[in-house]
Parts: structure tokens; C-alpha cells; sequence
């Protein structure tokens, strides 16, 4: 990777993205995919958490050609692809913003507060957006 | 392992109810920037004071005015302790 | 501590990019060590070297400038944030033929590879955005 990387480095760390963002409005939630699918090509442990808006990327039938942008539920089957196995999200956004788990692209791992919160815990590091 | 919290944005942006809920004892809440705003209420902070140690900028909130009205029990720090709360918890989580 | 640090906001338009200039020289002047700064998304504008400002303003991404030299620091601009926004050194104008330069040349633009080697080998990555 950099040629400063010659010192003894952990050469994989348990990484964790918290999506929070809802799709297109901002970039937030392409930056935190493109920097999750980076860290999956160097091999590290990743956890996806879609957490408050975040949940909004997960909604079925989206069809951003309409405002001239990449489609981002496309994308996000790219997670998979990268190898990153730990998809989840929280139940309680979703529950909030009258989103049920058939309006979803897919099927996800439903998880609460608690887990997440372990989750983070225990990762080496968060990026959070 | 213990987690340093910034929050960055007002009241109004809801983070603090997020980050709240994925608080955990032994933790800390760093105010910054607009976040500040969130220390002129001491009951948004009460739920989450008993569990938390609360931080607040210094800098923010002499910008803003509002460093007589710091009411929460949050404890006014500078750039220097920013950084040494970095060190004294084992990651930091950016609420922005 | 070794420390990198992730700018995702531009200058200007939040205060972000400013409380990341004034963390980032706090924590050299304590004697921590800086792995790698790295300008994500909007971030990338940290690194315009056109900008101009009124006499009693202060010049955020100059700023930038000095630090990054005085102190001898790494500092990468992410390629696919950068290009898109119009932030290119030598190498990327020649390779679209822009005919003009607008990044600091303090920075390197790379990949989001950089990134993650920073985090591996950072012992805290702070974020602000």
C-alpha cells in the first residue's frame, strides 16, 4: 500500500461504518460505501451498520437515473461481492420511519441498539457519516 | 474499550438522541462546534449524565457567546484536552 | 500517539475544516505523531490553491499549505473525490488535459488504498466532517 507501511502494523483491523445518511440528498452515504469496499479489498474485517436515514439506501425500487445519479441500491449488492458478511441494521430506524422489512432491496440482518453498540465497542476503529 | 463521542451539530439535528442510544458506562460526550448549543440544556443531558463524562469546547463557546451559559454539567476544555481525550479513550466516534 | 486524521467537509461552508486545522497543529505541538492526513469527499477542497480571500480572512486551505510543509507531513487527496471537483496537480491535468493546476502540491493525490493503510497504522483516526 504506502511505502511508509515498512513498520509492524496489525495488517487487519476490525473496521465499522455506521451509514446514518439517507441516499442522494448528500454524499455521505457514497463515501461511507466507497471507503467500506476499500477496506474490504485490503482484506480487513468490515461491519456495515445502516443506522437513523441510513435505512432510507435500503428501500426497494429505486430508480435515481430520475435525478441523473447512480442508483444506490445497486451498489450497495457490491458489499456482499467485496466479501463484507456483517450487513446489518437497526431495527428501531426502521420502525421509526414506518419502513417494514418487505420494503426492503433484500433481506438484512435486524438488529437493536444494543448489538450495535457492542459492535462499535469492539471494532478498532468507526467511521461514522 | 472506552469511546470518545464528538458531537458537531445543534441541537435541531437530533445526533444526541443516536448517539445516546449507543452510549455505554465509562464513555464521554465532547461538544463541538454548533454541538455546543446542546450545554444550555441541562434536561436533554440529564439521561445521559449519570452514565457519561460531558465535554464541552472552550473555543466553540466563546464564538457563540455562550460560555457563561454552559448549564449542563459539562466540563469546559480546550484544544490541548481535545486532543489528551483522544488519547485517554480507546477510539473517538465523529457525530456529524 | 500516532494519529491520522479524515477531513470529509470543505472549507468555508462549515466550520469543520477549521477545528481539524487547529486539532491537527494541537496534537503536533504536543509532540504526537501524524501518520497521514486525508481529504475525502467535499474535503478535497482543503487543497485548492486558488482560493482567494478578503484581507481579514483567514485562508483556511493556505493554512493547510504551511502546516502540511513546515511540520513535513503526509497528506493525501482522494483521487475520485478530487478529480470530479476540479482539484488536479501536475499528473491529473496532464492525463485529462485540463491545462491547469489547482491542488497544493503539499498533497498527494492517491487512492482510497491510502486510507486504509492509515487506519492500520494509526492508533486513533479522529474524523471531521
Amino acid at each position: 500500500m504506502s511505502d511508509k507501511a515498512a513498520n509492524n502494523a496489525p495488517l487487519k483491523k476490525s473496521i465499522t461504518f455506521i451509514s446514518r445518511s439517507a441516499p442522494y440528498g448528500r454524499d455521505n452515504s457514497q463515501l461511507c460505501l466507497e471507503m467500506a469496499l476499500a477496506c474490504a479489498v485490503f482484506e480487513q474485517n468490515v461491519n456495515y451498520v445502516f443506522l437513523d436515514d441510513g435505512v432510507y439506501q435500503l428501500v426497494g425500487a429505486q430508480n435515481a437515473s430520475a435525478i441523473d445519479a447512480k442508483t444506490l441500491g445497486n451498489a450497495l449488492e457490491t458489499l456482499e461481492l467485496y466479501g463484507i458478511e456483517n450487513i446489518c441494521v437497526d431495527e428501531d430506524s426502521l420502525n421509526q420511519r414506518n419502513l417494514m422489512a418487505k420494503d426492503l432491496l433484500g433481506e438484512f440482518k435486524l438488529v437493536n441498539r444494543s448489538l450495535i453498540t457492542a459492535l462499535i465497542r469492539q471494532s478498532d476503529c468507526v467511521f461514522n457519516l | 474499550m472506552t469511546i470518545l463521542h464528538t458531537i458537531s451539530r445543534s441541537p435541531s439535528s437530533a445526533l444526541l438522541a443516536s448517539c445516546a442510544s449507543l452510549l455505554a458506562s465509562g464513555d464521554a460526550v465532547l461538544f463541538i462546534e454548533d454541538g455546543i448549543y446542546h450545554c444550555s440544556d441541562n434536561k436533554a443531558l440529564s439521561a445521559i449524565e449519570a452514565l457519561v463524562k460531558l465535554y464541552v469546547l472552550r473555543e466553540d463557546l466563546m464564538a457563540r457567546g455562550m460560555l457563561g451559559k454552559n448549564l449542563a454539567d459539562a466540563e469546559i476544555v480546550g484544544y490541548d484536552a481535545f486532543v489528551e481525550l483522544c488519547c485517554e479513550y480507546d477510539k473517538v466516534v465523529s457525530w456529524f | 500517539m500516532k494519529f491520522s486524521i479524515v477531513i470529509y467537509a470543505a472549507p468555508y461552508s462549515s466550520e469543520a475544516a477549521a477545528t481539524a486545522l487547529r486539532f491537527t497543529k494541537t496534537l503536533l505541538d504536543q509532540g504526537h505523531e501524524l501518520y497521514r492526513l486525508f481529504f475525502f469527499g467535499d474535503g478535497v477542497h482543503n487543497a485548492n490553491r486558488l482560493s482567494v480571500v478578503a484581507q481579514d480572512d483567514k485562508n483556511i486551505q493556505q493554512a493547510w499549505d504551511e502546516l502540511i510543509k513546515t511540520r513535513g507531513l503526509d497528506s493525501v487527496i482522494c483521487v475520485s473525490s478530487a478529480i470530479k471537483r476540479g482539484i488536479v496537480d501536475e499528473t491529473e491535468s496532464q492525463r485529462y488535459e485540463l491545462n491547469a493546476v489547482s491542488a497544493y502540491d503539499s498533497s498527494e493525490i492517491s487512492g482510497l488504498g491510502q486510507l486504509v493503510d492509515a487506519t492500520l497504522h494509526s492508533d486513533r483516526v479522529v474524523n471531521f466532517g
